[in-house]
C-alpha cells in the first residue's frame, strides 16, 4: 500500500472521518479522566475545606506542608516498606507456586482453586477472619508462636510487627492472583522449545527454566510486577479494618492518610495535593518498570 | 386529603376524622419530610417512631433517605448536600459534629434556629420536657440549632464472676477510680490470663472515653469559649496517670476496641467502659456466658465532675414554610416521651425527655432491665462532648497516639500530658 499524498482531497476526507470516529473516545477520555485530573491539580493549590464558602489560592503551600508533615513522611516510609516487602514475595512467590502447580497433572485444579480462593473472597470479610486469628487471647496465632518459642507476640497491636503482618496478608491475597497470571503464561510456552532445549543439552530443570521458561515469561512477569506494585501501593482495606493506621501510626499508609485528610478531616485541598503526589509516584514507578523491563522482555 | 399509603392501610381516614383538630387538618396539605440519619442499626427505632408519628399526624409522611454508616460520614454527606442544595429536611447530627455543622450551615443560611419554635410552644413546655443541661447539648454558640434526640454517657460493664473470684462484691461496684484499679489488680491476680480492667482509649473510635476520664475528675478539655485547651491541669494529669495505671496495675493490654469487646464477652476481661448504646450488642456478644452487669461511671470530683454526652440532635434544614412547620412537629415528636421510650428500649440510650421516665412510659422498663438503668442514673452528670472545631478528628488521632505512648510507658504521664496539650493547641490553630 502506498501512502496517499498528503493534502490530496481523499486524504483530507479520511483524516476528517478519522477524527470524527475518534471524537467520542477522545471526549470520554477528556470528561472522565483529564478534566477531573485538571480539577484535582487545581484543587491542590487551594485551601478548600468541604462545605466552606470561601476558597483561597495558596499555590504550593499544601505541597510544602506535606513534605514537612511528620505524619506524611511516616506514611510514605510505611508505604515504601510495605511495597518493598510485598512486591518481591508476591511476584516470585506467585511464579514459584505457578511452576509447582503447573507440573501437577491430576491435582492441578485443586491447587489452583486453593491458591485462588483468597482472590475471590472479599478482603474486608477476610480481614474480620484475620482479626480473629490474630486476636492475642482468642485467636490461635499468638499461642502457636508462643509454643514455637517466640514468646508472646501480638502481631496486630505491636508497633514493630503490625506493618509486617499487614504485608503478609497482602501477600496472601496477591500470590493466588499472580499464580493464575503465571499459569496462563506457562501454558502459552510451546512444548517444542523444551524439546529443542533438551537436544541442545539443557538437561536439568534449572537450565530449562533459565533458558526457556523465564525468558518466555517476560511479558507476564512485567505485567504482574506492574499490577502488583500498583496494588501494594494502594494498600487500604486491611489498614481500615484491622489497624486504622495504629498502633502508634506504624501502619499508616499513603492512601489511608489521604482518606483521613479528605474524608475525615475534610481538608480537600491538602488531600488533593496528596493524591497528585501518589499519582506521580505510581505513574513514575510504572513507567520506570516498563522502561527497564521492556529492554529485557522478549515478546514472542 | 389522603396519601395512597394511608388509604391502603385504612388508618388514614379514621385517624384524620377522630383525632386531628379540625383547623390543623384544614390548614395542612400533605407534606413529605426528607429525613436522613446515621447508623443502619438505628432503623430499629427510627422506623417505628416515624410510624407512630404519622399515626398522630396523618398529613405528614416521613421518607427516609439511604442510611449513612456513622456520624462522620453523615456530616460529610450533609456538607456535600449543602453545596448542591440537596440537604434533607431533617437530620440527626452527632453531638461532636453539631457545632461544626451548625456553623457551616448557618453561614450559608441553611439551618434554622429552634429557639423561637420552642418559645412558641408556651412558657413551660421546655422546662416540663427537658432539663437545661440536656437542652444545652443542642446549643451552638448560644443558639439552639439542635434538639437532643439520643444521649448517652459512658458506663462500666463488668463480669460479676471475675469480680467475685477476685474477692470483690459484684453488687457494690467501686465508685472511685482508685477502687476500680484496686479491683482490677485483684482480678488480674485471681485470673492471670485475663485483663483486670481495659479502658481502651488507645483504640476507641473517638476521644469520648478520654474526655470522660478528664471530666469525671472535674477537668474540662477547653475553656468556656472553646478557644483554649484547659486539660493540662491536675485533672488532666490524674487522667493520664490513670491511663498508665490500667496497664501497670490491672494488666491491660493495648488491643483494638472490637478485640476488647470480644475478649470481654468471652470472660477475658473483668471491667470495660463503653457506650450504653452498645448494651444490646454487648449483651448479645456475651450470650449466656456470664450474668453481665453494668454500673454508672465512677466520678472522682463529686462537685464538678461529669461525663461527656454522646448521641445526636435533630436539626431542621427545610427551606419552605410548610415543610419547616411539619419538620418541627416531627422533631418535637421525636424528642417527646413516646418516641424516647421506643428509642431507649431498642438501644440503651438515655431518654432526652424528662417525662419519658414516668410510669406510663419507661418506668417498668428500668425495673425489668437493671443494666439499662446505669446510664439513666448518671443523666444529671451529663456534660457536653467538647468540640475542638474543624480539626476535631485529626486532634483525636494525634491524642490517641500520645495516649498510647503514655500507656506503653514510652512517655511519662507528665511529659505525655504536656505533649497532648501542645499538639492539641497547635492543631486547633492549624488550617
Amino acid at each position: 500500500m502506498s501512502p496517499r499524498a498528503p493534502g490530496s482531497p481523499q486524504a483530507r476526507t479520511e483524516a476528517r472521518w478519522g477524527a470524527i470516529f475518534a471524537a467520542p473516545a477522545l471526549l470520554l477520555i477528556v470528561v472522565i479522566l483529564l478534566a477531573p485530573l485538571a480539577v484535582l491539580v487545581a484543587l491542590s493549590a487551594t485551601d478548600y475545606r468541604l462545605g466552606a464558602i470561601a476558597v483561597r489560592m495558596i499555590g504550593l503551600d499544601n505541597y510544602a506542608a506535606m513534605f514537612a508533615d511528620p505524619v506524611f513522611q511516616r506514611s510514605l516510609r510505611n508505604t515504601f516498606l510495605y511495597v518493598a516487602f510485598v512486591l518481591p514475595v508476591a511476584v516470585f512467590g506467585g511464579l514459584g507456586v505457578a511452576l509447582l502447580v503447573h507440573a501437577r497433572i491430576r491435582t492441578r485444579t485443586i491447587y489452583e482453586v486453593i491458591y485462588f480462593l483468597p482472590v475471590t473472597s472479599t478482603l474486608v470479610a477476610m480481614a474480620t477472619v484475620w482479626q480473629f486469628m490474630l486476636h492475642p487471647t482468642l485467636g490461635p496465632v499468638t499461642p502457636l508462636l508462643a509454643d514455637l518459642g517466640f514468646g508472646r507476640i501480638d502481631l496486630l497491636n505491636d508497633p514493630d510487627f503490625a506493618l509486617g503482618t499487614l504485608a503478609l496478608i497482602g501477600i496472601w491475597q496477591l500470590i493466588g492472583f499472580n499464580m493464575v497470571l503465571f499459569l496462563a503464561g506457562l501454558s502459552a510456552i510451546p512444548r517444542e522449545l523444551y524439546e529443542a532445549a533438551a537436544l541442545d543439552g539443557a538437561r536439568y530443570g534449572a537450565d530449562r527454566f533459565l533458558r526457556v521458561t523465564w525468558p518466555l515469561l517476560g511479558p507476564t512477569t512485567m505485567f504482574v510486577t506492574v499490577t502488583s506494585t500498583v496494588t501494594a501501593f494502594k494498600v487500604f482495606d486491611t489498614v481500615v479494618v484491622l489497624t486504622r493506621g495504629g498502633p502508634l501510626g506504624s501502619t499508616e499508609t499513603l492512601l489511608y492518610i489521604l482518606y483521613l485528610e479528605g474524608f475525615q478531616y475534610f481538608r480537600m485541598g491538602y488531600a488533593a495535593a496528596m493524591t497528585v503526589v501518589l499519582l506521580v509516584f505510581l505513574a513514575g514507578l510504572s513507567i520506570l518498570q516498563a522502561r527497564v523491563l521492556e529492554r529485557k522482555v522478549h515478546y514472542a | 386529603m389522603l396519601t395512597r399509603k394511608q388509604l391502603l392501610t385504612g388508618t388514614g381516614a379514621a385517624t384524620l376524622a377522630a383525632t386531628l383538630p379540625a383547623e390543623r387538618a384544614a390548614a395542612q396539605a400533605p407534606v413529605t419530610l426528607d429525613v436522613v440519619h446515621a447508623y443502619p442499626s438505628f432503623a430499629r427505632f427510627f422506623a417505628p417512631i416515624a410510624e407512630e408519628f404519622t399515626k398522630a399526624n396523618p398529613t405528614i409522611r416521613i421518607a427516609f433517605r439511604q442510611i449513612i454508616p456513622n456520624y462522620d460520614e453523615l456530616h460529610q454527606a450533609l456538607l456535600r448536600g449543602a453545596l448542591t442544595n440537596q440537604l434533607p429536611d431533617v437530620t440527626f447530627s452527632g453531638f461532636n459534629r453539631l457545632p461544626e455543622l451548625a456553623r457551616t450551615l448557618a453561614a450559608r443560611n441553611q439551618i434554622i434556629d429552634l429557639g423561637p419554635l420552642i418559645a412558641a410552644e408556651g412558657a413551660t413546655w421546655a422546662s416540663e420536657n427537658f432539663s437545661p443541661r440536656m437542652l444545652a447539648l443542642g446549643k451552638v454558640d448560644g443558639t439552639q440549632f439542635g434538639m437532643p434526640f439520643n444521649a448517652s454517657s459512658p458506663i462500666a460493664y463488668y463480669n460479676p464472676e471475675l469480680v467475685a473470684r477476685a474477692g470483690g462484691d459484684p453488687d457494690a461496684f467501686p465508685d472511685s477510680w482508685d477502687g476500680v484499679i484496686a479491683l482490677g489488680a485483684r482480678i488480674k491476680r485471681a485470673a492471670p490470663n485475663a485483663m483486670g480492667v481495659s479502658y481502651y482509649i488507645n483504640s476507641f473510635d473517638s476521644d469520648w472515653l478520654f474526655q470522660a476520664l478528664v471530666q469525671q475528675g472535674g477537668g474540662r478539655m477547653l475553656s468556656a469559649d472553646g478557644k483554649t485547651v484547659t486539660f493540662g491541669d491536675a485533672a488532666g494529669l490524674a487522667a493520664v496517670r490513670l491511663a498508665r495505671r490500667f496497664v501497670t496495675e490491672c494488666g491491660m493490654e493495648l488491643i483494638g476496641a472490637d478485640q476488647n469487646r470480644q475478649q470481654f464477652a468471652t470472660g477475658g476481661i473483668g471491667i470495660i467502659f463503653d457506650s450504653p448504646a452498645r448494651l444490646s450488642v454487648i449483651t448479645g456478644l456475651v450470650g449466656g456466658r456470664f450474668p453481665l452487669r453494668t454500673s454508672p461511671f465512677p466520678i472522682t470530683d463529686k462537685q464538678n465532675g461529669g461525663v461527656p454526652t454522646g448521641g445526636n440532635a435533630a436539626v431542621i434544614m427545610a427551606r419552605d414554610e410548610a415543610k419547616r412547620r411539619a419538620a418541627w412537629e416531627y422533631v418535637k415528636f421525636s424528642a417527646g416521651p413516646l418516641a424516647q421510650k421506643i428509642a431507649v428500649e431498642m438501644t440503651g440510650y438515655l431518654p432526652t425527655n424528662l417525662r419519658a421516665a414516668g410510669p406510663e412510659f419507661l418506668g417498668s422498663y428500668y425495673q425489668q432491665n437493671p443494666n439499662a438503668r446505669s446510664a439513666a442514673l448518671q443523666a444529671d452528670r451529663s456534660l457536653p462532648w467538647e468540640d475542638y472545631g474543624a480539626n476535631g478528628p485529626r486532634i483525636h488521632r494525634a491524642q490517641q497516639e500520645i495516649l498510647t505512648s503514655i500507656m506503653r510507658g514510652d512517655l511519662t504521664p507528665e511529659a505525655g500530658l504536656a505533649r497532648l496539650v501542645e499538639q492539641t493547641t497547635a492543631l486547633m490553630r492549624a488550617a
